[in-house]
C-alpha cells in the first residue's frame, strides 16, 4: 500500500467519507450485537423508528439534540484551534447549575427576564468553569486535556453535593418526602422555555438558540480579527507569537467561549426539558462527551455540527427511551465510538491518496 | 495502641493498595508514550479490563489463585484487543491521536462497551466469587510499621513492583529498550538506523492496553470486588497525568501512583476516624490534586525538556515531501 | 557509462536509470551514477535538482519507481535503510538523524543488530566509542547528550555512527553547510583518511569551491537529470556552474559599497541579552547600531544565539537585559506587536512554521500582521474584499507564483513562501528589517530575487540586519560584518577589510 499526501481534496469525498463511516459503523456494531445474541436488523429498525419515525419522535429527538448541539459547538470551537477542551461535560453541569440558580432566583420576574437570566447564568457558569483550564494552559502551560477532564469529575461531585449532601439553594427542602429522598427545587412555570410547533415537530427554543450559536461561530472564525487570531494560533503557535498575537489572551478567551457554549447547553437542558437540577439525569446523559463525537464527525464545521447533533440526538433519544434488557445501556456509546473510529479512519482518505500495488518479487538474477 | 493501627501506617498501606492500579495503567501508558503514541483511551481500556476480568471470575472455577490469574489475564487481553483499534488508527492510518484516544474512551468506557458487556451479562450487584486478598508474606505482616505496608498486600501489588523493575531494565539495559526511546524521541533517526518505527509503536501501544486492562481488573477483583458501571471513575485519566508528573520515568511513576493512592484513600481512612466533611470533598481530592500537581510540574524548572518524548503524539510518515 | 573506469575494476556504487516521482514532481529522471572505490565523488546540483532524492534512494530511505542499483557489482534492492547498511552503505544527513535526549554512545550503537539484546554496561559501550573516535581523530564525549553538543560535534557523531557499523560507502549530504571554514577543513582531512582505507565517499553539495578542494570526480544534476560526470582535475568552477544552472551565472551578486555615509541610526541594540529555550543564556550583551540604508551582517556557526537574537529584537523572545531602540525610543520587551507597530520587520529563519501560518491561505498570510487594523479590519470585522485586493496586488508585485490567493501556503515552494514573507514585511514600510538566513534552502533563482529585494530595500533607506550562516552571503551583501560566537559579538569588520580566514577564526571562538 502506498500513501501520499493529497494536494487537494475532492468535494464529493468530504460528504462521502462521513456517510460511508456511518454505514460502516453500523455494520461493525452489528457484529457486536450478533455476539451478544441480538438481531441487528430488528435492533436498528426499532432504534430508527424511535428516533425519527414514531409519533413525537422528532420532537423528543430535537430535545436531546439541543444539548448535543451546544456541546458539539463547544468542542468544535476549541478543537478547531487545537485547544483540547474535553471538559464540556462539567461545563454543561455548571451551566445547568447557573441556569437553574438564575431561574429560581428570578422566579417572580416576567418570563422573558427569567429566560434571559437562565441563558446568561448558564453561559457565565460554563465560561467560568472552562476558564480554569484555560488560564492554567495560558499561564502555566498545563495540559488542558487532563485539567479540563479532571474538572468534569469535580463538577459531577458538586452537583451531587448541592442536591444530596447540603442544604443548598437548589435543593427542595420544603416537603417531608424531599427531605428523605433528596431532590432539586422545581423551577417556576414561567421558567419553561417556549416551543414552536411546526406540525411535524415541535422545535424547542434551545435548539433555535443553538442554530444561532452555530451561525455565530461560523461568522466568528470566518470574519472577525479575533477569529483570525485563533485560526493562526491553532495552526502555528510560533507564527502567532511572531505576528504579535497575544496568545495567552486568545487561549483564555477561546476556552471561555467553548465553556460558555457548553454552559448554554446545560441551561437548555433545564429550560427545555428538566426544569429542575437533577444530578443523576445530567450525569447519565453524558452530553459533554458525546459532544466530542459530534464535533469530530462534523469536522469542526458549525453547520455540520447541527446536522450531526440531530442524527446522534436521535440515536441517544432512541437508546435512552428503549433502554432495558433488549437495549442495555452502553449500546449507544458503542455505536458512537464505532462511528467515530470509522470517521477517523476515513480522514486518511481525505488527506492522503491511497493506492494499492502488488510488490513485485525480486527477479532472480 | 498497636503502632500498626496508627493513622500513618494505615494511610501508607492503603496508599499502596489504592495506588497499585495506577501503577499498572501508568506504566502501560508510559511504554506507549515512550514509543511516541499518546493513548487517551486508558479509562476505556481499564473499564474493559474491569468488566471482563469480573465476568471471568464469575464464570471460571478452580483454585483462587488460578482463577484470579486467568481473570486478570483475560482483563488484560480484552483491553489489549480494544487498544488495537487505537494502534491501527494512529500508527497505521495516521489519525489524530487525541481524537482517537477520546473515541476509544467513549467506545469502551462507562457509556460504551464495558457498560454494554456488564449489562448484557447482568454482572451488576453480584458479589465476586474470587477476589485478591492480602498475603502475609513470610509471616512478616505483624512486624511494626513495615509489616502492613510491605508484607501484607495482595499479589498484584507485588507484581506491580516487579513490573517497575522490569520496565526500568527494559528501557535502559536492553537493545529494544534503546530502540523504543529512539522511536519516541526521533522516529526519523530510528528509521534511518533500520528500526521499524511502526512495529515498535504497535507493540508498545498494545502493551499499554494490556497493562491498563490489568489495572482495571484490580478495581473489580481487589478494590471493590464487584462490578458497577464506570467503576474506575477517572483513574485512567489520572494515570495519564501521572506519566507527565513522573517525567516519563518508571520509578517516579511508582511514587506518583502512591501519592494518588493516598488521596484516594484519605476519605475512607479519615471517615473511619470520625472526621466529618462532605464526602464530595474527599472524593474530589484526587482530581483536584491532579490539577494542582500538573500545574506544579508544568511550571518553572520542570518544564525544561525533562523526559517528554520529542515525537509524542505525532504520526511518522517516511515517504513525504 | 564512464569510459575511464579501469577494466576489471568494479565500481563501488552503480545506479542505473533511476526514476523517482513525488506528487507533482519528477525528482529523478532516469539517472545514471557511478562511484569508484576509494574516491570522493561529488554530487552537484541546485536545491531541487534531485541530489537528496538520489542519495535517499541509495540509502534505502526511498524506493525508486524504476531503475536498479549495484554495490560492488552485486544487484541490490533496498527496502529500508537497514538493508542499505547491511550492504555497507550509510548516509550522513544534512539534518542530522540523532535522538537529542539520548547520549552520544546510545546514538552510535542505535539499531546495531549485532549488539546483544541485554546491553553491555554503559561503560563498555562508551569505551568502544572512545576508541573509535580516537582512531579517526574525531574527539567526542560519549556520555554527553546530543542536545548539549555543537553542530560540528553532532556531525562527528553521525560519521562515527556509520563507521561503527563498518560502512564502506558513505554519503554526506551538504556536510559543510553548518561548519566554520576550519571545521570544514578538519572534515576534509577525515574524509581523506577514510578514502585511504578504501572507503568511498559520495559528497552531495552545491558549493563549487569545496568540491574543487575535496573531490576526485563530480556528477552534475539538473532538474532531476544527469548533466554529466567530469574529473575534478580537468574542470573549473565556472564550467561546473554552467552545467549546474544551465546558463552563465553571475557569481554572487553583491551590494554596491554603501554610499549612505552618515545615515541616521534606525535600529540600535544596547547590551541585549536573552535566554534560549533551555533557560541558558543564548544572547550575551550584544550592542550594534544599524543605519538607514545599511546592511549589517551577522556571521556565525548555527546555534550561537542567532535565532534568539533575532527573536529578542522582534519581541518574540523576552530580553533578560538591554534595550532595542528604534528612532530613539526603546521597544517594549517581549511584545512583537510593539515591534511591528514601530516598523521592525522580521524575516524569520523558520519560514514555514513561523514566517507564515502553513495551513492558512496565501491571502491570509499576507495580512498576518495587519489583520487588526484598517483597512483590513474595521471594528474587529475582517473586510474580505480588501484582503483579496491586498493579496492580488502583493502577489503580482512580488511575483509570488501560487495556484491562487486561497491556496494553503504550505503547498508553495520554499522560494514562493519566502516571497510571501518578504511581500508582507516589505509592504509594511519598515524602518528596519531583521532577516535570518533568508535564502537558506532556496534555489539559485529564488536566492537571487530574495537578495535583490533586500538590496533594493536598503537602497530605499531601510536598515537591514542580515543574520546568516552562509558566510559567502554575508560577505556579498553586508556593509559591515559582525561575527557572533556563543551569543557574543566577537568582532565587527567593515566589508573592505573582511578576510575569510580571520572571520572563520572568530566564528570558531578564537580571539580576533
Amino acid at each position: 500500500m502506498r500513501i501520499q499526501r493529497r494536494l487537494t481534496t475532492p468535494r464529493w469525498l468530504v460528504v462521502a467519507v462521513p456517510v460511508a463511516s456511518l454505514i460502516a459503523a453500523f455494520a461493525a456494531a452489528a457484529i457486536v450485537l450478533l455476539i451478544a445474541g441480538k438481531d441487528p436488523g430488528a435492533t436498528y429498525a426499532r432504534l430508527f423508528d424511535r428516533a425519527f419515525i414514531a409519533p413525537g419522535a422528532i420532537t423528543s429527538t430535537l430535545i436531546t439534540a439541543t444539548p448535543l448541539l451546544f456541546t458539539g459547538l463547544a468542542a468544535a470551537a476549541a478543537f478547531r484551534m487545537r485547544l483540547w477542551n474535553i471538559g464540556g461535560e462539567g461545563q454543561l453541569y455548571l451551566g445547568a447549575v447557573g441556569a437553574s440558580g438564575a431561574g429560581l432566583f428570578l422566579r417572580d420576574q416576567p418570563p422573558a427576564v427569567i429566560i434571559a437570566g437562565m441563558v446568561g447564568g448558564g453561559l457565565a457558569a460554563g465560561a467560568a468553569w472552562s476558564s480554569i483550564p484555560g488560564v492554567l494552559k495560558a499561564y502555566f502551560k498545563t495540559n488542558e486535556i487532563i485539567t479540563s477532564l479532571m474538572l468534569n469529575y469535580v463538577a459531577g461531585l458538586l452537583l451531587t453535593y448541592l442536591i444530596f449532601d447540603s442544604r443548598s439553594f437548589w435543593r427542595e427542602l420544603g416537603t417531608f418526602s424531599a427531605r428523605a429522598f433528596p431532590q432539586g427545587k422545581q423551577l417556576p412555570d414561567a421558567a419553561t422555555w417556549p416551543t414552536f410547533d411546526l406540525g411535524v415537530a415541535v422545535i424547542p427554543f434551545g435548539f433555535l438558540l443553538g442554530l444561532i450559536a452555530a451561525l455565530g461561530l461560523w461568522l466568528f472564525y470566518r470574519s472577525t480579527s479575533f477569529g483570525f487570531q485563533a485560526r493562526v494560533l491553532g495552526d502555528s503557535p510560533s507564527a502567532a507569537r511572531y505576528a504579535g498575537i497575544k496568545t495567552r489572551r486568545v487561549v483564555v478567551a477561546m476556552m471561555a467561549l467553548s465553556g460558555a457554549l457548553a454552559g448554554v447547553g446545560g441551561a437548555s437542558e433545564i429550560g427545555d426539558f428538566r426544569h429542575v437540577l437533577d444530578p443523576r439525569g445530567l450525569q447519565q446523559a453524558g452530553f459533554g462527551y458525546a459532544g466530542i463525537v459530534v464535533a469530530a464527525l462534523a469536522r469542526y464545521n458549525p453547520f455540520a455540527v447541527a446536522v450531526v447533533a440531530f442524527l446522534l440526538g436521535g440515536l441517544a433519544n432512541a437508546g435512552y427511551s428503549l433502554q432495558g434488557p433488549d437495549f442495555p445501556a452502553g449500546l449507544v456509546g458503542v455505536l458512537q465510538g464505532m462511528i467515530l473510529f470509522f470517521a477517523l479512519g476515513g480522514e486518511l482518505l481525505l488527506r492522503y491518496r491511497v493506492s494499492f500495488r502488488a510488490r513485485l518479487a525480486a527477479a532472480p538474477s | 495502641m498497636n503502632v500498626n493501627d496508627s493513622i500513618v501506617v494505615v494511610l501508607a498501606a492503603s496508599a499502596i493498595f489504592y495506588g497499585t492500579p495506577l501503577v499498572f495503567a501508568a506504566m502501560g501508558e508510559l511504554l506507549a508514550e515512550r514509543s511516541g503514541v499518546l493513548n487517551l483511551g486508558v479509562e476505556g481500556m481499564m473499564l474493559t479490563g474491569a468488566v471482563t476480568a469480573f465476568w471471568a471470575v464469575q464464570h471460571l472455577s478452580g483454585p483462587d489463585w488460578l482463577v484470579l490469574l486467568l481473570a486478570t489475564m483475560i482483563g488484560g487481553l480484552a483491553a489489549l484487543a480494544v487498544s488495537v483499534i487505537h494502534a491501527v488508527l494512529v500508527v497505521g492510518l495516521r489519525a489524530n491521536q487525541i481524537v482517537s484516544g477520546l473515541a476509544l474512551t467513549i467506545f469502551a468506557g462507562a457509556t460504551g462497551l464495558s457498560s454494554y458487556v456488564g449489562n448484557v451479562a447482568r454482572l451488576g450487584g453480584q458479589p465476586a466469587h474470587h477476589e485478591y486478598t492480602a498475603i502475609n508474606v513470610l509471616g512478616l505482616a505483624d512486624v511494626p510499621v513495615l509489616g502492613p505496608i510491605l508484607f501484607h498486600q495482595n499479589a498484584l501489588v507485588y507484581a506491580s513492583w516487579a513490573l517497575v523493575l522490569v520496565a526500568l531494565a527494559y528501557l535502559h539495559r536492553t537493545r529494544t529498550g534503546l530502540h523504543v526511546r529512539a522511536v519516541g524521541e526521533s522516529p526519523q533517526t530510528a528509521d534511518v538506523m533500520g528500526i521499524d518505527v511502526a512495529r515498535y509503536r504497535y507493540a508498545h501501544t498494545l502493551a499499554g492496553g494490556l497493562l491498563a486492562g490489568v489495572g482495571g481488573a484490580y478495581f473489580s477483583l481487589a478494590i471493590t470486588p464487584n462490578w458497577i458501571d464506570g467503576m474506575t471513575s477517572g483513574a485512567g485519566w489520572i494515570a495519564i497525568a501521572l506519566v507527565i508528573f513522573a517525567f516519563w520515568r518508571p520509578e517516579l511513576t511508582l511514587a506518583g501512583a502512591y501519592l494518588f493512592g493516598l488521596f484516594s484513600s484519605l476519605g475512607f481512612v479519615l471517615q473511619a476516624r470520625q472526621v466529618h466533611l462532605p464526602p464530595e470533598v474527599f472524593a474530589s481530592l484526587p482530581y483536584l490534586m491532579t490539577v494542582v500537581v500538573l500545574v506544579a510540574v508544568s511550571t518553572g524548572w520542570a518544564r525544561q525538556r525533562l523526559g517528554a518524548p520529542a515525537a509524542l503524539g505525532t504520526p511518522y510518515v517516511r515517504e513525504e515531501r | 557509462m564512464n569510459p575511464e573506469v579501469t577494466a576489471g575494476a568494479v565500481p563501488a556504487v552503480a545506479m542505473r536509470s533511476i526514476t523517482k516521482r513525488f506528487p507533482g514532481v519528477l525528482a529523478n529522471d532516469s539517472v545514471d551514477f557511478e562511484a569508484r572505490e576509494g574516491e570522493v565523488h561529488a554530487l552537484l546540483g541546485e536545491n531541487g535538482a534531485g541530489k537528496s532524492t538520489l542519495a535517499s534512494i541509495l540509502t534505502g530511505l526511498y524506493r525508486p519507481d524504476a531503475g536498479d542499483i549495484e554495490i560492488y557489482g552485486r544487484r541490490v534492492e533496498f527496502h529500508s535503510p537497514r538493508d542499505a547498511m547491511a550492504a555497507g552503505v550509510s548516509m550522513v544527513h544534512q539534518h542530522f538523524r540523532l535522538a537529542a535526549s539520548l547520549t552520544v554512545a546510545d546514538n552510535i550503537v542505535l539499531g546495531h543488530q549485532a549488539a546483544p539484546w541485554l546491553r553491555a554496561s554503559p561503560r563498555t559501550i562508551e569505551s568502544q566509542v572512545t576508541d573509535l573516535a580516537r582512531r579517526y581523530r574525531m574527539p567526542v564525549n560519549p556520555t554527553a547528550r546530543i542536545w548539549q553538543l555543537s553542530v560540528g560535534e553532532q556531525q562527528r557523531v553521525e560519521i562515527l555512527k556509520s563507521l561503527y557499523r563498518g560502512a564502506r560507502i558513505l554519503i554526506l549530504d551538504e556536510p559543510t553547510s553548518l561548519l566554520t571554514p576550519q571545521e570544514a577543513d578538519d572534515l576534509f582531512e577525515t574524509l581523506r583518511r577514510m578514502t585511504a582505507e578504501g572507503r568511498t565517499i559520495v559528497f552531495v553539495s552545491h558549493k563549487l569551491e569545496e568540491l574543487m578542494a575535496v573531490s576526485d570526480r563530480v556528477t552534475v544534476l539538473r532538474g532531476g537529470r544527469v548533466v554529466g560526470t567530469v574529473e575534478t582535475k580537468s574542470t573549473t568552477p565556472p564550467q561546473l556552474a554552467r552545467m549546474m544552472v544551465g546558463r552563465e551565472v553571475v557569481f554572487a551578486q553583491s551590494k554596491e559599497a554603501h554610499r549612505m555615509e552618515g545615515g541616521e541610526v534606525v535600529l540600535e541594540l544596547r547590551g541585549i541579552s536573552a535566554d534560549g529555550d533551555l533557560g541558558i543564556k543564548a544572547v550575551n550583551d550584544v550592542s550594534l547600531a544599524i543605519k538607514a540604508g545599511e546592511i549589517v551582517g551577522i556571521a556565525g556557526v548555527s546555534g550561537n544565539g542567532q535565532r534568539e537574537l533575532a527573536e529578542a529584537i522582534s519581541g518574540a523572545r523576552r530580553r533578560s537585559a538591554g534595550d532595542v531602540i528604534v528612532d530613539g525610543r526603546s521597544l517594549r520587551n517581549g511584545d512583537p506587536e510593539d515591534a511591528i507597530a514601530r516598523g521592525i520587520a522580521h524575516v524569520p529563519e523558520d519560514r514555514l512554521g513561523t514566517g507564515v501560518s502553513p495551513s492558512l491561505s496565501v491571502a491570509d498570510n499576507l495580512i498576518l500582521k495587519s489583520h487588526r487594523r484598517a483597512p483590513i479590519a474595521t471594528r474587529g470585522i475582517l473586510r474580505r474584499q480588501r484582503i483579496a485586493a491586498n493579496a492580488k496586488q502583493l502577489m503580482s508585485r512580488f511575483s509570488v507564483s501560487a495556484p491562487g490567493p486561497d491556496t494553503p501556503t504550505r503547498l508553495l515552494s520554499g522560494g514562493n513562501v519566502q516571497k510571501v514573507v518578504l511581500a508582507r514585511e516589505l509592504s509594511s514600510r519598515p524602518r528596519a528589517i531583521v532577516a535570518a538566513n533568508p535564502t537558506r534552502g532556496l534555489d539559485v533563482g529564488a536566492t537571487e530575487s530574495v537578495r535583490e529585494l533586500l538590496i533594493k530595500a536598503a537602497a530605499g533607506g531601510v536598515g537591514i540586519l542580515l543574520i546568516s550562516e552562509d558566510l559567502d552571503e554575508v560577505l556579498a551583501l553586508a556593509d559591515r560584518i559582525a561575527v557572533i560566537y556563543e551569543g557574543r559579538i566577537a568582532g565587527v569588520v567593515p566589508r573592505d577589510e573582511a578576510d575569510v580566514q580571520r572571520i572563520g577564526l572568530m566564528m570558531a571562538g578564537a580571539p580576533a
